[in-house]
């Protein structure tokens, strides 16, 4: 047996060093390395992998994705050694998605200047070779609230992650209640918005969730805009016990995830990191940060499934307004609290632009 | 006040059950700490179940039917699972709040690997019907007349299988012989056997039982709760149908007040806001303006506070958490 066993050790160290050294020439020019979770997520991950990888497969560079150990409790030091293997496998590029991602970014970065970081959902970190990318999730929060108006629904719903201190789940809340107070006033309409940051502040579905959400579809709540990672689940779940309900979905198009869903506030997470990727291949990378919109083709509704989910606003509509946010006529506002666990702000932005026709009703 | 029974139910019905899982196997001697575990992999079973059932369309026009089936499924993914924690607390007699714990580690890892290499995903959502439809297990999704709309309307059928197998297994466990005899494995393993008791056989029953109903518990929370969807976690349900058979000192009376107790409250807890109790349209929760936190609370200081009084008289089991060793005396 010990035999065996030292023979089976010795082979699979063998084994072990020929696949090192099959591999140890090859080199990957653009890595993704995740924050937290997995690669296929169905959103945030998987979309910037997506579009690294279609990016490099059109113009034939090499790519590959590095995953930090401990899963979805990955801490710096995970995140730290994925990053340093990115580079140790010749890394020209990293794309790193997430916000988690700041503090592993500045130790990785600053020990490598001659390799270059594009920080999704991140910020200016004042580094010579990285670039942050965020985004104008008010934009999408906007045509969101728009839509949903102008489809017929007066009572709405917003159900935000993170406490309230995620600057992205912030600005889509701000940017649904700004689309949507828009649109009732054009169609002279009053609506009442329910906002809440309960039960949301790990982005994860629970019991709780559920009950608050089936208390709003009880007392009449027509759509609500679940804006957080697994709360989707939860809205789900209380969304199909009335047979009325209907959803909002967040980051990409989730209406294949139920059919009560009407649309969803959509971040074009492989568009922009196309994009990135192309300014540093053609040597126009700037560090720093930038902000991708509707300009960029980076925010949106879903178009593809506008016709299935929609019915009475039409895509040609949707259309229109969307090419006013692109071209700069209408720019929804984005200056949110750091923390918005409250009803003043969004009371006050209402009143001072003198929208009487809008009730928010915080939670 | 319709409402609240109702979300009642929901919140209640997957605590009750899994609380009378722990019961059972520690009524039996052996402490179940893997409820938690025993919940995810259930959940994960019942999951798929309902994901091969969608997906070949078989049984496409009862999704009842589906649903039962899948409940069946989950039970049997979490009595497997339990044996585990039979083999290495019976047969090996390891310490068993490490080998729950363990096991606790183990279901969520090995439900991501499984999703992650079959499905490609973090989490199995079950599917969407032919059409594009979302299944959804409700009994009667219109309004019933006056109180019958508090117990059917968007009831689900789960909740009355679970009210049967609570009366069901409440009987087994003080009214047969199986029952006393369990029991005694549980009090003191020695004396069973000197009556000719196989403890063994008892306490792998105790913990299959456990088990089954974990699961089954674990998939009427992610269906009922989360939207159908089976990941790495339930939200901690385990634990705190742990603290509830302990809230009910090991016996079913207090285990279904004290769930009914915490899930009524938890309601109360999350969607105090739109609660209208008389409904004369005044919300009273909300207009009082306390924080939310306040109400979030109220639950778990009410348990405290429950324990408080009671605690003097709780009574374990004597032999659980001891592994069962036929030369002590």
């Amino acid at each position: 047996m010990k035999k065996f066993l030292s023979a089976l050790i010795a082979a699979v160290m063998i084994l072990g060093c020929l696949a090192v050294a099959s591999c140890g020439g090859k080199t990957y020019e653009i890595a993704v390395v995740t924050d937290v979770g997995q690669l296929m997520d169905k959103g945030f991950n998987q979309g910037t992998y997506e579009g690294a990888k279609e990016y490099a497969e059109a113009n034939k560079i090499t790519y590959k994705y590095y995953q930090p150990a401990n899963g979805s409790n990955a801490n710096d030091e995970d995140r730290i050694a994925a990053m340093n293997m990115a580079v140790n496998n010749g890394a020209k590029v990293i794309v790193t998605p997430g916000y988690l991602q700041e503090n592993a970014i500045k130790t990785v970065a600053a020990a490598h200047p001659e390799v270059k970081f594009i920080f999704i959902d991140g910020w200016n970190l004042g580094l010579d070779n990285v670039v942050g990318v965020s985004y104008k999730e008010q934009e999408s929060g906007y045509l969101a609230g728009y839509a949903a108006v102008m489809e017929g629904y007066t009572k709405l719903g917003y159900t935000g992650g993170g406490g309230g201190s995620n600057p992205a789940c912030n600005r889509y809340g701000f940017g649904f209640v700004q689309g949507a107070a828009a649109a009732a006033k054009a169609k002279n309409a009053n609506i009442t918005v329910k906002y809440s940051y309960q039960n949301g502040t790990n982005f994860s579905a629970s019991d709780a969730l559920q009950s608050q959400i089936s208390g709003w579809y009880q007392n009449g709540t027509e759509v609500v805009f679940s804006c957080g990672g697994s709360m989707f689940d939860s809205v789900k779940a209380a969304a199909s016990t009335f047979e009325n309900a209907r959803i909002v979905g967040v980051d990409v198009d989730q209406s294949y995830e139920s059919d009560r869903v009407i649309t969803s506030a959509t971040k074009g997470l492989a568009t922009s990191v196309k994009l990135m990727l192309a300014k540093f291949y053609e040597n126009k990378f700037e560090a720093g940060g930038v902000v991708l919109g509707a300009s960029d083709d980076a925010t949106g509704l879903p178009e593809e499934t506008f016709a299935k989910t929609m019915k009475t606003w039409k895509l040609d509509e949707y259309k229109a307004l969307y090419a006013q946010i692109k071209d700069g006529t209408l720019v929804p506002a984005d200056e949110t609290p750091t923390d918005a666990n409250s009803a003043e702000w969004l009371n006050k932005w209402l009143t001072d632009n003198g929208y009487t026709n809008v009730t928010i009703d915080f939670e | 006040m319709i409402f609240l029974i109702q979300q009642t139910f929901i919140c209640t019905i997957p605590l009750l059950i899994v609380a009378m899982a722990g019961m059972f196997s520690e009524r039996s001697g052996i402490i179940n700490i893997a409820l938690d575990g025993i919940m995810i992999f259930g959940a994960f079973g019942g999951a798929v179940t309902v994901y091969a059932f969608i997906k070949t369309g078989a049984l496409a026009d009862s999704p009842q039917l589906i649903y039962i089936v899948g409940m069946l499924v989950s039970a049997a993914a979490g009595a497997l699972f339990s044996a585990l924690l039979g083999l290495a607390a019976i047969r090996l007699r390891s310490d068993q709040t490490i080998a729950g714990t363990a096991l606790n580690m183990l279901a969520p890892a090995v439900v991501l690997l499984i999703i992650k290499i079959f499905f490609m995903q973090d989490k199995l959502v079950m599917p969407t019907l032919p059409g594009g439809l979302s299944l959804t297990f409700v009994l009667i999704d219109n309004d019933l007349p006056g109180f019958l709309q508090a117990f059917f309307s968007r009831a689900y059928i789960s909740t009355y299988i679970v009210l049967g197998l609570y009366i069901a297994l409440s009987v087994l466990l003080y009214k047969t012989r199986f029952g006393l005899r369990m029991r005694a494995c549980g009090e003191h393993p020695q004396a069973a056997d000197s009556a000719g008791i196989n403890v063994h056989r008892m306490r792998y029953a105790g913990t299959l039982i456990s088990g089954a109903l974990g699961g089954l518990g674990g998939f009427i929370y992610i269906t009922t709760s989360a939207g159908g969807t089976a990941g790495g976690t339930v939200a901690g349900m385990g634990f705190l149908a742990i603290a509830i058979m302990i809230f009910g000192n090991w016996k079913p009376v207090g285990i279904a007040l004290g769930s009914f107790l915490f899930g009524l409250l938890r309601c109360v807890g999350s969607s105090y806001a739109s609660l209208d109790i008389n409904g004369d349209g005044v919300f009273m929760l909300k207009d009082l303006g306390l924080p939310m936190y306040f109400y979030n609370i109220i639950p778990y200081a009410a348990v405290l506070v429950v324990l408080m009084f009671t605690a003097g008289k709780s009574r374990a089991p004597k032999a659980e958490g001891i592994p069962y060793d036929k030369g002590m005396r």
